[in-house]
């Protein structure tokens, strides 16, 4: 019996023709501490992870949630689309924050995209990120957000937990008609090559494995990808997939990339996933190689999706858009404190149960004003509430407030240090793995008035925030408690802002 | 309407008491503060202060404590205002008093503060503040004065030695109480040195948890006229404000406290209260509290605190001595019991109990017990008897 071949799967690339569709503009984020190569040779004698120099590290109070509402919010910045208008959402991870909940809820509520957006989650499997955008695509609900984010994790010592990092990209696609660079071809092929990048289920998950059978796992990446490649070449409508001028593709390692794109006939150097800089990002990897490629300039990416089990996405990528973010690093961490960071040496116990719980359903009405900084405008006398409740602030009556936006830039007015030892029980694992941070009141103006929100300002040495500094507000963890992961806004130093 | 007098105060060594429980730490009190022959049935009413720090005796606390001292029967209210619970229930003491209601009404508060982790105490803390915003952007109580501090410094230019003096001047009085939770003195240099707890506040800024009790007898001028001991309550005012920080208009002066003393000065006829007051207990749970109460009391204008504290103005010997008790930062802060504590030091002061820390016939004293970060204020106005309205 030979053994399975890849090939076409059922639905051919023709089929999907009629809804092909136009990326407006893309965002990409990336959180910007790194651990660099040296700091693992150091502890564990060399680098297993082939072609990486540093990985991105999350900070303790950000997940595939944080780093995809972040991309999502630079990708329609950048195509110039209003949350409230998409038809169409779509997520891509291997590492959602929760096993079982459905992302996409908070996804829109984060963003303030509308209810009855059309909405697609796929995870699962590294070919997450392309699936989800030919979903996104094929239910031609425009203008539609796709959003991929990933951190994935494995043992410290494995190959694969040396390569983990994090990042992530969104693009916004509208119709065929319109602006951007269109998205053309589409094609799949599944094959099946079991245990070459897989997890295991339930109590028994300790992040991603291998099996290591070097020649069978540089086929499972290179012959999948090479016949979704020629498979999108076939269609007539495509480009000569050998013209593209960049390779966005998956990344599990600096060494796969390369080997793809010689087998589908590209240069190594058309690998446009910022592998090196970022570290394996998992299902965010082809859509994070897209954005760098626009970036760039780059008028034709070929986008390969490999998912390990395995199979391979192929999309053509023709013309340029805008992109928003960039995937700078600020500062190194040694790799005691990225372990730390990443929970892998934090104690597990969770805090005692106490005194200042805030029930999910009482947090739950104040999502919005947690989640985009809604406030209340004063029907009476125009002052701004935050949070919009109890009677107004300036005139004292209880009012129904109109809801309005505070901008996203604000400026510190006192702040001060937390320390692990200091900090709430709620925020004691964020300290372990984190240390101290900053705790401001951040006052946002809009229209003549402006409200005071408490805040961390995060990804800042407590000691380098003053009052008067501007600040940005982004969307992270908060913290967790019954299970139930708490997000909103804190603050993030603007200086320097990218 | 009658005027209230304290004719009998009392309070239990503040600290820490692994042998003693909120009731046995208010019957401490109860007994300092009432002769041994005050019969039960003599007392009208009672009001009991406590947060319930740790969760213990959440309903009910009022009449837990009044039953284990014999008081069964007494209508007894439990008030709860963070740290202005016993401060609280004394003015709803001299209201029953002055209303015609009742004419003997035992007053007090109890915490016991030092016997849950420490982990356990940052939980129970917090619920004083804005527990859905602050708490939930990681603040600590201490985060939020500290917040306090550093928009003071910024805005007045001040010194953090300001708040290191306020420390040691505290200490210094603390170590002549013999109830006194930390009874040991400190140099300025000790406190500025001292590990930074929410900067710009370090150890030494802040106030201690502690364990204790405190009570106060409150008479009409019938009942009080049975008593060797009367202080006349010249004056007392209330306020609340919006209980988090981020939702008022200022961070450098807790208007609660301002409005406080204005209703208690008006109702005291005190007309500066730099030159009419003879002391002042004030709410210190943070050293930047002391220097802000000094502003919102009318002892000097915005910004002048400072100055106050590093020139000894309201030292033990100064012109207007401010904290004689050593103040929460070194007789202690258990919650509760924090308000009735403050006036058991006036009553003491001005019936000349007051030990090594006696002052030199002081007429008049104040009282300034503040809730949360300035959610609510108590300002009490004490005076000796036969003192008449300045």
């Amino acid at each position: 019996m030979s053994a399975p071949e890849p090939g076409p799967g059922a639905g051919a690339a023709a089929d999907r023709l009629d809804a092909d569709a136009r990326i407006l503009g893309a965002g990409t984020y990336a959180p910007s501490a790194r651990l660099p190569r040296e700091a693992v040779a150091e502890a564990w004698g060399r680098s297993r992870a082939r072609g990486i120099d540093a990985v991105a590290v999350p900070e303790p109070d950000e997940d595939a949630l944080t780093m995809g509402v972040a991309a999502g919010e630079r990708a329609l910045a950048a195509a110039g689309v209003d949350a409230g208008d998409l038809a169409g959402l779509a997520f891509a991870t291997t590492t959602p924050p929760l096993e079982e909940e459905d992302l996409l809820p908070r996804l829109g509520a984060a963003l303030g995209a509308p209810g009855d957006a059309r909405t697609h989650y796929v995870g699962r499997s590294t070919r997450a990120g392309t699936r989800a955008l030919r979903a996104a695509r094929d239910a031609a609900a425009f203008p539609a957000l796709v959003v991929a984010a990933d951190a994935p994790r494995a043992a410290p010592n494995a190959p694969e937990g040396h390569a983990a990092g994090a990042g992530a990209a969104a693009v916004v696609l509208g119709p065929d008609s319109g602006s951007g660079a269109g998205l053309v071809g589409d094609a799949e092929v599944a094959a099946d090559y079991p245990g070459t990048r897989f997890r295991r289920a339930g109590d028994a998950d300790d992040g991603v494995e291998g099996l290591g059978v070097t020649t069978y796992d540089r086929e499972a990446f290179t012959r999948p990808i090479r016949a979704a490649v020629d498979l999108l070449g076939d269609d007539a409508d495509a480009f000569d997939p050998e013209k593209a001028a960049a390779f966005a593709v998956t990344a599990p390692d600096g060494d796969l990339p390369a080997r793809a794109a010689r087998t589908v006939g590209l240069s190594p150097d058309a690998v446009s996933t910022p592998v090196d800089t970022l570290g394996d990002t998992g299902a965010a990897g082809p859509l994070v190689g897209l954005t760098a490629a626009l970036r760039e300039g780059a008028t034709r990416t070929l986008v390969v999706g490999w998912g390990s089990g395995a199979g391979a996405d192929a999309l053509l990528v023709d013309g340029l858009a805008p992109v928003e973010g960039d995937l700078d690093a600020d500062r190194e961490l040694s790799y005691a404190v990225a372990l730390r960071r990443r929970g892998e040496i934090a104690s597990d116990d969770p805090p005692a149960g106490g005194g200042a719980a805030v029930s999910v359903p009482t947090w739950r009405r104040s999502i919005p004003a947690r989640y985009r900084l809604r406030a209340g405008r004063c029907p009476d006398c125009g002052g701004l509430a935050f949070p919009p409740e109890d009677a107004c602030p300036d005139c004292h009556e209880l009012v129904d407030y109109e809801s309005v936006g505070l901008p996203s830039e604000g400026t510190v007015e006192t702040v001060t240090g937390v320390s692990p030892d200091g900090a709430p029980p709620e925020f004691a694992r964020q300290a372990e793995r984190g240390g101290d941070y900053a705790v401001a009141i951040v006052r946002f103006e809009r229209g003549g008035t402006a409200a005071s929100v408490p805040m961390q300002v995060a990804d800042a040495d407590p000691e380098s925030v003053a009052a008067g500094d501007p600040v940005r507000a982004v969307f992270r963890r908060i913290y967790e408690q019954e299970g139930v992961i708490r997000y909103g806004r804190k603050a993030v130093p603007a200086v320097g802002d990218g | 309407m009658t005027d209230a007098y304290i004719v009998g105060a009392g309070q239990s060594s503040f600290g820490s008491f692994p042998e003693e429980t909120y009731r046995t730490l208010f019957r401490e009190a109860y007994e300092a503060a009432t002769p041994a022959d005050l019969t039960p049935t003599d007392v009208d009413e009672a009001f009991v202060g406590t947060l319930g720090v740790g969760g213990r005796q959440i309903g009910l606390a009022g009449p837990a404590v009044t039953e284990h001292v014999g008081l069964h029967g007494v209508p007894c209210t439990r008030v709860e205002n963070a740290c202005a619970a016993s401060g609280s229930a004394l003015r709803q003491a001299v209201m029953a008093v002055e209303s015609g209601m009742a004419d003997l009404v035992l007053a007090g508060g109890v915490e016991v503060m030092t016997d849950a982790s420490a982990e356990a105490t940052k939980y129970w803390l917090g619920v004083s503040g804005e527990t859905e915003w602050e708490r939930m952007a990681g603040t600590t109580f201490s985060g939020v004065y500290a917040q306090m501090a550093d928009a003071y410094l910024r805005e007045y230019d001040a010194p953090r030695r300001a708040l290191s003096a306020v420390a040691a001047k505290s200490h210094a009085n603390g170590a002549r109480n013999p109830k006194a939770h930390l009874g040991f003195e400190c140099s300025i240099e000790d406190a500025e040195t001292a590990a930074v707890v929410a900067d710009p506040l370090t150890l030494y800024h802040c106030c201690p948890t502690s364990d204790g009790a405190a009570a106060v007898l409150v008479a009409g001028e019938g009942a009080a006229r049975s008593f060797d001991d009367r202080v006349r309550v010249a004056g007392v005012g209330a306020a609340s404000d919006r209980v988090g920080l981020f939702q008022r208009d200022t961070y450098t002066a807790i208007p609660a406290s301002e409005s406080a003393a204005e209703t208690a000065y008006d109702r005291a006829s005190l007309a500066d209260p730099r030159d009419d007051l003879d002391f002042a207990e004030v709410h210190d749970c943070f050293s930047i509290a002391e220097l802000l109460a000094y502003e919102d009391l009318g002892f000097c204008g915005r910004g002048e605190a400072a100055d106050l504290a590093l020139e000894g103005v309201t030292a033990a010997d100064g012109d207007l001595p401010v904290n004689t008790s050593g103040g929460l930062k070194a007789k202690g802060h258990p919650i509760g019991a924090t308000g009735a504590g403050q006036a058991v030091e006036a009553f003491d002061q001005l019936t000349g109990r007051a030990g090594e820390r006696q002052l030199d016939d002081p007429e008049r004293g104040l009282t300034h017990n503040v809730g949360g970060s300035g959610g609510a204020a108590v300002v009490h106005v004490f005076e000796a008897e036969g003192v008449t309205g300045a």
